[in-house]
């Protein structure tokens, strides 16, 4: 589905990401680990042209976009943005709009569905995130979790075969996160693939298909999440993970 | 007695008076005084003799042959009432010293005192005579018609009933044209009503033939249709000022009797067999000239007129305001989002209209750019104002494009949106929010500022104002009821900016 080749980049002369090779499957789960600065962000959001890279490419079904400004890319870029949906850590929702007016944005302005249908389709989303009874709210009116999944329905409603997630816990309380886990496994029933940054552990072993451990702009280390996670060869990834905590998340995966 | 309590002086002689024996009658007399003319104070005369100096107000801008700034002499000023002025100073034992002031300002700025008399072609019309006191006259001129060359229907006043003339606001032809039912469209310079002449703006110019001489004659363009009037040049003093006045008389009468006022006249090619008429002025026939006409009075003919006059205060402010607010959005996203050359070039474009006068832009677009774009006043006006306000709104868009929070746009591109429709879809409209009241600000300030195309010969509400306070000899009641219109039209505006404010707090 996307298909990343010697991907580099550069900022402010220090560079972010070194070579990146990696290949995201139709269906796979894959969770980006890593120490903070070490390039999973990046990695992310260059995945859908958000962020401009100095060298390799990045391929989403049959368009390649290429090192430069992501801006004259123009069209590649939409058509691949529309097949790769994001959702940012801080949610970003769009403050003028209510919660099915969120939803409906894209599908109106950007695939030109009438209203009528965008709004059926919206409330059918708000409804799968359960927020059918939130549609009118504005997002200063929702709570933390409550503009995650709205975030997460505003993505789903392009259609995309992929979505992207920075950080998806990180601004949750802990209790909330097994809801999201909860509603991400229903959604990836549907055949979506996913690519998450994340931190929490938790996240990576009850979702995850495939673990990518960045650091220092290179993929140090890459496989199952039992597999990385409980018995890492890297000794970067064993430091980063922590040693002490390798046992309670072997209990955990078990 | 107006006029003396804007500057009242210490009397010299109040600490000889205060003596116990003359205390009570000096007292009852000091309270009388004030209550009468608020203090006591030097005559005119006896002012101009202590202070050695005749202070003589007038326009330099009004150009040649009046008085104007020498080229060959820096600060120096020279003109046939520069001359005048030394002379008439010379009779009195005193020194000259010009002072500027605009010109259709010099009968206010005399009696608050700016200086001590007006000299600057102020011709005696009913409503001046009424106000302040002239001295008998220095020059006799005519009424000049001009039309254009090519244009062969005009033959005279008569021939121009509904038609746009030009002239001076509240001169004599200005007066002339009212009576004559022409359209008569006011101008605050000389060369302006000329230039539009040429442009086809106005179908004829009636100004004094000084002027016309001047500043239209040699213009190619341009026939003489022929002198439908005579007036007076009069020097103007201050009400109460009589001792001033006779004195200047008396110097006049020298001077034209002398031979001397003739020979300045020639020195400046200005004199013609008219003029021997002064040698043998009578006291007179300076009465029957300086009678004051009855004063006008604030009709409901005047109301009409204020309504009209607001009526295109709010004309060229919305039209500026429409026009402003689209291109000072488009001023602004070209610089925040367009490449680098447009960018550079948006910046230039409100650096340049917010860092020059917007006086000066309305005197570019309408006279300087009168070969290339021929605008009618109101256009221009509009126009004018409206590229000069898209400066401001540009900013007031932009920093509320920067108060978005950048997330916002690369949602609305994560989801496949071009740049174009993320920021027509969900940057502008958050943005509009914040720069509401910005807006609504400016918009105010617009109604204000839209007095300033008077010089492009709009009569707007301030124009009217001024014009009427001529005609009834007083400010107070027009004055009032333009203040009161700019606030009936301002206020509702203040009241939906804080509504707006308001409603965004809560938003």
């Amino acid at each position: 589905m996307i298909e990343v080749e010697k991907l580099s980049k550069r900022y402010e002369g220090r560079p972010v990401l070194e070579g990146i090779n990696a290949v995201f499957s139709p269906g796979e789960v894959t969770a980006l680990v890593g120490p903070s600065g070490g390039g999973k962000s990046t990695l992310l959001r260059c995945l859908n042209g958000l962020e401009s890279f100095d060298a390799g490419v990045v391929r989403v079904g049959p368009d390649t976009l290429v090192p430069g400004d992501v801006r004259a890319q123009g069209e590649k870029v939409r058509r691949i943005r529309r097949r790769v949906g994001f959702v940012f850590q801080q949610w970003h929702l769009f403050a003028h709009r209510t919660a099915l007016g969120n939803v409906t944005e894209a599908p109106m302005h950007v695939k030109g569905m009438g209203r009528p249908e965008a709004n059926e389709r919206g409330r059918a989303l708000l409804a799968k995130v359960g927020l059918s009874h939130r549609e009118d709210a504005y997002p200063s009116e929702l709570s933390g979790g409550e503009q995650q999944r709205v975030a997460i329905a505003r993505a789903l409603a392009m259609e995309p075969e992929v979505l992207l997630m920075d950080e998806p816990t990180s601004a949750l309380d802990p209790e909330r996160v097994g809801a999201l886990i909860d509603l991400l496994e229903q959604l990836l029933a549907d055949g979506l693939t996913l690519v998450a940054v994340t931190h929490e552990m938790r996240f990576a072993y009850e979702l995850a298909s495939r673990v990518l451990v960045l650091h220092g702009g290179h993929i140090i280390e890459e496989g199952p999440p039992a597999r990385v996670l409980a018995n890492p060869h890297h000794e970067r990834t064993r430091a980063f993970l922590g040693l002490g905590r390798v046992p309670a998340l072997r209990t955990l995966g078990a | 007695m107006a006029g003396s309590l804007t500057h009242a002086r210490r009397s010299p002689s109040l600490s000889q008076a205060i003596r116990p024996s003359f205390l009570l009658p000096s007292v009852l007399a000091l309270l009388a005084l004030l209550s009468a003319c608020g203090a006591e104070q030097d005559s005119g005369l006896a002012r101009v003799r202590r202070t050695g100096e005749l202070r003589w107000g007038a326009d330099a801008q009004g150009g040649e042959p009046y008085a104007m700034e020498d080229p060959d002499a820096p600060g120096g000023m020279r003109g046939f009432e520069v001359e005048l002025a030394e002379a008439l100073a010379r009779e009195l034992g005193v020194r000259a010293r010009f002072v500027q002031n605009d010109w259709s300002s010099l009968v206010p700025s005399l009696e608050r005192g700016s200086f001590d008399v007006a000299l600057n072609g102020l011709e005696v019309t009913p409503s001046r005579s009424g106000r302040i006191l002239f001295t008998r006259p220095y020059y006799i001129f005519q009424l000049r018609l001009l039309a254009r060359r090519d244009d062969a229907a005009v033959t005279g006043l008569d021939a121009l009933k509904g038609q746009r003339v030009g002239t001076l606001a509240n001169s004599l032809a200005w007066d002339l044209l009212r009576r004559s039912g022409v359209e008569a469209v006011p101008y605050e310079g000389v060369e302006e009503p000329y230039i539009d002449l040429e442009q086809g703006r106005v179908r004829a110019v009636l100004m004094d033939d000084i002027i016309a001489q001047r500043y239209g004659q040699p213009r190619p363009g341009l026939r003489v249709v022929g002198d439908v009037g005579d007036g007076y040049y009069a020097i103007a003093v201050r009400p109460g000022e009589e001792d001033l006045r006779e004195a200047l008389d008396t110097a006049l009468r020298n001077i034209a009797r002398s031979g001397e006022l003739r020979a300045i006249f020639q020195r400046w090619g200005i004199d013609n067999a008219e003029q021997q008429r002064m040698v043998d002025w009578t006291d007179a026939q300076s009465r029957e000239v300086l009678a004051p006409a009855q004063t006008a009075r604030m009709g409901w003919g005047q109301w009409v007129l204020f309504l009209q006059a607001a009526g295109v205060t709010l004309l060229v402010s919305v039209g500026a305001m429409v026009l402003a607010i689209p291109l000072g959005v488009g001023l602004a996203l070209t610089r925040l989002y367009g490449p680098g050359w447009a960018a550079r070039l948006s910046t230039g474009y409100v650096e340049l209209f917010r860092g020059t006068p917007v006086l000066l832009q309305l005197y570019v677009l309408y006279y300087g750019l009168a070969g290339v774009l021929r605008l009618d006043p109101i256009s221009a006006a509009i126009l004018g104002l409206g590229l000069n306000y898209a400066a401001y709104e540009s900013e007031v868009y932009r920093a509320g494009v920067l108060a978005v929070p950048r997330g916002q746009l690369e949602a609305a591109m994560a989801l496949g949106m071009p740049l174009r429709l993320a920021l027509r879809r969900v940057i502008l409209p958050q943005a509009f929010r914040v720069a509401l009241p910005g807006v609504a600000n400016d918009f105010i300030a617009l109604l204000k500022d839209s007095s300033l195309v008077s010089v492009i010969s709009v009569v707007e509400l301030t124009k009217r104002m001024t014009i009427t306070a001529v005609d009834v000899r007083s400010w107070l009641i027009p004055g009032a009821l333009c203040a009161l219109m700019y606030l009936a039209m301002s206020y509702p505006l203040s009241r939906l900016a804080r509504h707006l404010e308001a409603r965004l707090e809560r938003g």
